[in-house]
């Protein structure tokens, strides 16, 4: 069994309606290997993985050789494939906490698989599913019911769901989507120690940093086709097609780093400041001042209240203690924000055309106020024509920051603007939101998860969940 | 756990409500009836001919009449409190009494409409669900739709005319023998079933396009063990928590489906109040109709929370 | 996509046709409902008549047309007001939170414990065989519906980053309901009318048949059902051409709502 690969796919093309969306994929897994897919959305990674597995949608088409452990899995009629499953490959399914039965409980779902798969005793098989758990760290949680179980405990509960059929392949589907970025290094570590256990691993993904701690072997997607192949290592060191090369530069590790600025008359400042939110106290003793020209960076780990601190800033939430001082003189709505997810932000109903006239109308502006900043912004006007859902998410949040900037803000509160986004469009807008601070002295609060990125943004940041940090560099963190 | 006693609070809330509603509704009927209040009380009491003015006034008296409003009504809360529902203004016997007789024929109507209903409504949504989008399920699907768009009453008609008259295999109406039940329950199990069919249906079909359906069978299990420990269970959750939109319809039809076959029950009775316009009967009926709703409801509420462990622990 | 357009299709048929019946019927059929003619009764249908005539010699169809005139338009008032009410009280509770969302939470819930039909039994014994008892019972029964849809909609609306946007821009409730919250709710608004539009029509219909509606000889399709009941030998027709009524708009309304919005 060990002789054979563990994977060996040759040809594969999947297509819907004559548009090919992967096209003449060639891959190669030996038993034990880690192979990455790596992709942004839209790129067809996903559809390879579910061609693999023999999970596609029915109405496409797919064609090429796909071989497990030996088998012409490729070659089998829909039925026979299905007697694999569990047995020889495995799937982890994308937030594997909506893929468990909410009905049953964590330890019964790992079971019944060693029962009915593995024609175990139901006694071997609890037993079995109880060894499974302590291994993962998860002793206790085998009486919780799904939703009881915080994504990353979902997680383990998941793989080994899915690998108690004896699979020797597991195919995990963007298995840090939905998961906070800390949780990222447990995923690659979880997979790592089934992959020191024997199973082959694809893993399809997005994000850099988690496929270089993976490690392996990596595949490179762009428009329905894998443009380079190699061990994560070295291609990552030497990246011979431009898109790699450029998804690297996107990367913010990769970023130079940003200059400080000299210091003046804050826009914003607070002082002390303490906020709950549910009755949990997220942070105390915080001070920030956020001056004209400058971004600050608030950063820590999820849920340590770094959205909640610009909310304060934006007078949306009202702190426990502490004082929120705002420059004398300056309306109210000139205090703004930039959304995560840009789609939430717009009204879903109407053409973006119509939300930027309702702020013009709103503010006694214009009707052609927002050409001039369009154009800055390189935002194509025939955008406006169409509805929130029909933009991509890097066009939309132009448009946001467009909308933003017709009301002259003084300050503004940019909440994950890019998590949502892939790497090249996350390096485009940054760079526009680092230029408009510069050109209208503006006052920003960058929230993100990403240190990185933060240091490549600004030279002063806050931590939030150190709880008695009053500020301080970079450097210092 | 705390949720049972949130629950049934809840519930004790729900029947709070319906006797301050129907109490209070019934306070302002009585008011609002032309003539004397205390005339027509001792009519009841002596007959027709035999009141008098100083009868009337000695009723006025005992009961309190000539008080201000706000304190008769609430003496007229504070009886329905004690569960002392008067006299019926039509036949003379006490309201309670006459509810416990027709207590028993309106229970076993509404159980066994339910249970037949729940025979017949939810394999058929599961069947039709497992066939989606062929003939019998296009067949099932618009003859539930047209089912459920008939009022129980054109029904018992269908039934009674198809059944009782023109083949004449079983009676129209009464209550004495067994082949009695079939029309009354047949008509309410019919409406309920159509209905529960649709939402069966809708509810296997979501479960089964759900990635939890998805992953239970890449993870190896069969499509049996697939629909057996899993999409039944899963589709059951939302089929039973529709029951308790149902039981508005179950007590809704009890009431026409009793006027129409002349079943001796409290939706007959609290329908001939109406038009008699018996108010203690009107309000001993509505109160019991009302209280059997709550129980009914309660009832599904701890079934929703033996199937469902995100309710238990809510 | 193409059998949902087939079931509006149907739906849009079937209360268009009632509708038109209801408008053009009493002025085009010149026969009072109302004239009763002993020596011409239970005439068979396509004589004079067409749809001949009941026990008492009216014509069953003026009789029909002027009871679908009353069905449509009860129909639609008490699901309009109900509409209007629920919708309105939805709203300001969503908005304004605090008391005034407890007190029309507290409200629904009261109207909610009893089942719509025994409040408007209770309400027609205050003037049994009258107009209004039935429509307050029944728009009362059923503005809880909508409201607890505004409500629940509104208040995640409310939430969204949308709203949170708005209000930084500036923008007010009135921008705020029409932009960010009526479009969302207009399609399940749209929905509840046509359900609650069909539950009153069937409802007037149940009473009616059931002697604590309106009574004869107001022409009414429960009503005419009831008279003509212990004829179903000799007028079959004329027993069912008011079912076939009550029927199609129940259906077409439903069909109209599309699928189940509970």
């Amino acid at each position: 069994m060990n002789a054979a690969p563990a994977l060996e796919v040759e040809g594969l093309c999947v297509a819907a309606g004559g548009r090919d969306l992967v096209r003449n994929a060639c891959l190669s897994l030996r038993a034990g290997g880690i192979l990455v897919i790596l992709g942004e959305s839209g790129s067809g990674k996903s559809l390879l993985a579910h061609a693999v597995m023999g999970t596609l949608p029915a109405e496409l088409d797919w064609r090429g050789r796909i071989a497990i452990g030996g088998i012409d899995f490729g070659a089998l009629d829909p039925k026979s494939r299905r007697a694999h499953w569990g047995r020889a490959i495995a799937l982890l399914p994308q937030e594997p906490w909506a893929s468990l039965d909410p009905l049953m409980r964590a330890e019964d779902q790992i079971a019944e698989v060693h029962a009915l798969v593995g024609r175990r005793t139901w006694r071997e098989a609890r037993a079995l599913a109880g060894r499974a758990l302590g291994t993962l760290g998860l002793g206790s949680a085998g009486g919780r019911y799904p939703f009881q179980l915080s994504g990353g405990m979902a997680q383990r509960v998941a793989v080994a769901v899915a690998l108690a059929g004896g699979a020797r392949l597991l195919v995990a589907d963007e298995p840090t989507k939905g998961l906070d970025a800390e949780c990222r290094d447990e995923v690659a570590e979880l997979l790592l120690s089934q992959a020191r256990a024997g199973a082959a691993l694809i893993v399809i993904t997005h994000d850099i940093a988690f496929a270089r701690k993976l490690g392996g072997e990596m595949a490179v997607m762009l428009d329905a086709e894998i443009v380079e192949q190699g061990a994560i290592a070295g291609l990552l060191a030497a990246p011979r097609h431009a898109y790699t090369k450029r998804l690297l530069a996107a990367d913010p590790a990769g970023w130079a780093p940003a200059k400080p600025v000299a210091a003046a008359n804050p826009v914003v400042e607070a002082a002390n400041l303490a906020v709950e939110r549910g009755g949990r106290r997220l942070f105390e003793g915080l001070s920030v001042a956020v001056c004209p020209g400058e971004i600050v960076a608030a950063t820590g780990c999820s849920g340590c209240g770094k959205t909640s601190l610009g909310n304060v800033l934006l007078g949306l939430l009202a702190p426990q203690s502490g004082i929120v001082r705002r420059v004398s003189g300056a309306d109210a709505h000139r205090f703004q924000k930039l959304y995560q997810d840009p789609v939430s932000a717009f009204a879903s109903g109407s053409p973006l055309g119509v939300a930027l006239d309702d702020v013009c109308r709103r503010h006694g502006l214009p009707l052609d106020a927002p050409s001039r900043i369009l154009a800055r912004l390189r935002i194509h006007p025939d955008l406006l024509l169409r509805r929130p859902d029909q933009v991509s998410g890097g066009e939309l949040q132009r448009v946001a920051l467009a909308r933003v900037l017709l009301v002259d803000p003084a300050f503004l509160f940019a909440d994950e603007p890019t998590s949502r986004l892939d790497p090249i469009i996350q390096q485009e807008v940054m760079d526009l939101l680092r230029e408009v601070v510069a050109e209208r002295r503006l006052a920003m609060l960058l929230v993100t998860h990403d240190a990185a990125l933060a240091a490549g943004m600004t030279a002063k940041a806050v931590r939030v969940d150190a709880r008695l940090d009053a500020g301080g560099t970079l450097a210092a963190l | 756990m705390g949720g049972v006693g949130r629950a049934l609070a809840d519930r004790l809330l729900q029947a709070l409500f319906v006797a301050l509603l129907v109490g209070v509704l019934c306070f302002f009927l009585a008011e609002a009836l032309p003539g004397d209040q205390a005339f027509r009380i001792a009519a009841a009491r002596y007959g027709e001919d035999m009141v008098s003015g100083i009868a009337a006034d000695a009723v006025r008296a005992e009961l309190g009449l000539d008080r201000p409003a706000w304190l008769r009504l609430a003496d007229w809360l504070l009886n329905i409190a004690r569960i002392d529902l008067g006299v019926s203004l039509v036949s003379g016997e006490s309201v309670f009494e006459e509810l416990v007789h027709q207590l028993g024929s309106t229970i076993g109507l509404s159980l066994a409409a339910l249970a037949l209903s729940a025979l017949v409504g939810p394999p058929l949504g599961v069947f039709f669900a497992l066939r989606a989008g062929k003939l019998p399920d296009a067949i099932g699907t618009a003859a539930a739709a047209a089912l459920r768009a008939l009022p129980s009453f054109a029904v018992g008609i269908a039934l009674m005319l198809v059944f009782a008259s023109w083949l004449a295999v079983v009676p129209a109406a009464g209550y004495d023998q067994p082949q009695s039940w079939l029309l009354p329950t047949t008509t309410l199990a019919l409406g309920l079933a159509a209905t529960s069919s649709i939402v069966s249906r809708q509810a296997t079909l979501a479960v089964l396009q759900s990635s939890q359906i998805a992953f239970a069978r890449t993870k190896g299990l069969g499509e049996f063990d697939v629909v057996r420990r899993h999409a039944v269970r899963n589709a059951a959750a939302p089929v039973v928590a529709y029951l308790g939109v149902q039981l508005v319809y179950l007590v809704e039809g009890v009431v026409v489906v009793e006027s129409l076959f002349a079943w001796p029950g409290i939706g007959h009775a609290l329908v001939h109040a109406v038009i008699a316009r018996d108010i203690p009967m009107l309000q001993g009926t509505a109160l019991a109709m009302g209280l059997l709703f709550v129980l009914l409801n309660a009832a599904v509420d701890f079934a929703c929370r033996a199937i469902d462990p995100r309710v238990r622990h809510a | 996509m193409s059998s949902r357009f087939v079931r509006r299709a149907i739906g849009a048929a079937c209360v268009g046709a009632v509708v038109l019946l209801a408008i053009l019927g009493p002025w085009l059929i010149e026969a009072d409902p109302l004239r009763q003619n002993l020596r011409a009764a239970l005439r068979p249908p396509f004589g004079d008549d067409l749809l001949g005539t009941d026990h008492l010699g009216r014509s069953v169809l003026a009789r029909l047309a002027h009871a679908a005139r009353l069905s449509v338009s009860f129909g639609a008032a008490s699901a309009a007001s109900a509409a209007l009410l629920g919708t309105g009280l939805g709203l300001v509770a969503a908005l304004r939170g605090g008391i005034v969302d407890r007190v029309a939470g507290a409200l629904c819930d009261a109207t909610m414990a009893l089942p719509g039909l025994l409040l408007v039994l209770i309400l027609a014994a205050f003037a049994p065989g009258a107009f209004w008892p039935l429509y307050l019972g029944i728009a009362l029964a059923l503005w809880v519906e909508f409201f607890r849809l505004v409500r629940t909609v509104a208040r995640s609306r409310l939430m969204a980053p949308e709203v949170e946007a708005a209000r930084l821009f500036g923008f007010g409730d009135l921008h705020i309901v029409k932009r960010h919250l009526l479009p969302h709710l207009l399609p399940a608004l749209g929905a509840l009318f046509a359900f609650g539009f069909g539950a009153s029509v069937a409802a007037v219909s149940t009473l009616s048949f059931i002697g604590v509606g309106l009574r004869p000889p107001t022409p009414e399709w429960g009503n005419m059902m009831t008279e003509l009941l212990p004829y179903y030998d000799e007028a079959p027709i004329q027993l069912l051409a008011p079912a076939g009524l009550l029927f199609a708009t129940v259906l077409g309304l439903q069909l109209l709502a599309g699928r189940d919005t509970k």
